[in-house]
């Protein structure tokens, strides 16, 4: 849900994670990301982009440093109020919807919110056109085409109105029309957004401001077109 | 199309007429759930030698699938695993129970007739159950679960199960095609591939399972499926009352 908090919604410092002891995924990471930016994250493969990812939302709570999200200092007490506020986009979309009907699933998030049926209502028909899908509100979820699914995806998180989106490749497995459509998509949404993504051209087109992480640290942050048009710097980094 | 894919489309096709615009789709889960519970009990009541009587109850069964525009013929496909053991099951009644009943004037051997009265009273349970999930997604059935108050943790179970089974069924899917595509003329899967391939598929279904638990737990998912709530309209009261009210007059007064 909307914090109204504006500014700065996502402060991290020092920020370091092992799945292994003595094996460092990420390390000493710091990024400050504010309302109404895009932001990609690139990288090579492995790298810990959605690593990142899953620490900014919660889902790894034994990391040193500290995550700031939309004021909220992670940790296990605040997570209820953090994940109001952080919408997560998962790479595979089949993961992400995991009941019958698109409604069902875009309501999914306000329900568990306590929303009147009437909120819910309003935020699935909402969410729903933010996308354009209107049309397949009562298809069943596993009968949708790829791009399809990718859209419901992303209405199941836009129907909590998150401050923050954060999407994991979501230009994947997705043909030049579905692409095009996700990417007039993913410019109307409002809020801050992270998307990790090995498609240069699609981050070209969506985000102003790109990360490139590299031996579990940030090698460069700065202006896409800077970062993107950096042909020794990409190289150099496994891009 | 693999055995699995055939699982698979099974149960996209129940799903599909559970979401049929029908009026007995649309009526409420909690008084489609006390029919089917009551019908149950009614039918499994019965006594082993009053086949005459328990044929009654086959109204409730032929009006829900002709007026539901339910298959008879996917009906009765459900059965083919439990008919066999119904069969089984009775097959020795003939030669164990040797008493004589007279069945509409007819002097019959007692055998004979409960192991007929044992299989209609296992075909009519399962066709009752069929029209049930046909007609009620496993959402609604749940919903009307917890307004019985069935505990909290089984009706999640019950949920969660079927979740994964279709996670757990596409996994295997893709293992099986896979291995399928590779291994041309074979009939199955080879013996010294068993271990390998259950374990990928546990593994497997395990990773995929905690990423579908990781996107409910972001989506505010704290133990509990919380329902979209249904009005109730008249017919849903109506209609179970008239149900059940039949099934009481056949089990009680008619029977006697």
């Amino acid at each position: 849900m909307k914090t109204g908090v504006s500014g700065e919604l996502l402060n991290i410092s020092g920020l370091s994670f092992s799945y292994e002891k003595d094996k460092e995924v990420l390390k000493d990471i710091d990024l400050k990301a504010v309302d109404g930016e895009s932001i990609a994250l690139v990288g090579a493969n492995g790298i810990g982009k959605s690593t990142l990812m899953k620490l900014m939302v919660g889902l790894y709570l034994d990391f040193s440093g500290d995550i700031t999200v939309a004021g909220h200092k992670m940790c296990a007490a605040n997570l209820d109020h953090i994940r109001e506020h952080i919408g997560y986009v998962f790479q595979d979309s089949d993961s992400q919807l995991f009941l019958s009907t698109v409604e069902d699933d875009v309501a999914f998030g306000p329900r568990n919110y306590g929303l009147s049926e009437e909120e819910v209502e309003q935020r699935v028909a909402k969410a729903l056109g933010q996308v354009g899908i209107e049309n397949l509100r009562k298809s069943k979820t596993y009968k949708l085409s790829g791009g399809e699914k990718k859209l419901a995806s992303i209405a199941t998180i836009l129907s909590m109105e998150p401050d923050i989106v954060i999407m994991d490749e979501p230009s994947v497995a997705l043909d030049p029309r579905n692409r095009r459509n996700l990417i007039m998509v993913l410019k109307d949404i409002r809020g801050l957004k992270i998307i990790a993504s090995h498609d240069l051209d699609f981050v070209m087109n969506t985000c102003e401001r790109t990360i490139l992480l590299d031996d579990a640290t940030i090698v460069a942050d700065g202006a896409t077109k800077d970062i993107l048009g950096n042909e020794a710097l990409l190289q150099a980094h496994g891009l | 199309m693999n055995s699995i894919e055939k699982k698979l489309l099974e149960l996209n096709k129940i799903e599909d007429i559970q979401q049929r615009s029908h009026w007995m789709n649309s009526l409420h889960p909690l008084g489609k759930l006390l029919i089917s519970v009551i019908y149950i009990l009614c039918v499994t009541s019965f006594d082993k030698y009053d086949i005459v009587h328990l044929i009654l109850m086959s109204v409730y069964i032929i009006f829900t699938f002709a007026i539901g525009e339910l298959s008879f013929k996917e009906g009765i496909y459900r059965m083919r695993l439990i008919l066999p053991l119904l069969i089984f099951v009775g097959i020795f009644n003939p030669f164990l129970d040797k008493n004589i009943v007279l069945i509409a004037g007819y002097e019959v051997r007692g055998g004979i007739v409960s192991m007929l009265t044992l299989v209609v009273k296992g075909v009519y349970t399962v066709l009752a159950v069929y029209a049930l999930i046909a007609t009620t997604p496993i959402d609604d059935i749940c919903y009307a679960l917890r307004i019985i108050k069935i505990p909290k943790i089984i009706v999640i179970v019950i949920m969660l199960i079927y979740r994964y089974i279709d996670v757990m069924s596409k996994e295997a899917d893709r293992i099986f095609t896979s291995y399928r595509l590779r291994a041309p003329g074979q009939k199955g899967i080879a013996y010294k591939y068993w271990g390998a391939l259950v374990g990928q598929w546990l593994l497997r279904s395990m990773d995929r399972a905690q990423i579908v638990y990781e996107s409910m737990t972001l989506r505010g998912f704290r133990g509990d499926f919380i329902p979209s709530k249904k009005s109730v309209r008249a017919l849903d009261v109506i209609y179970p009352i008239v149900w059940i009210a039949i099934f009481m007059i056949i089990r009680f007064a008619v029977t006697g």
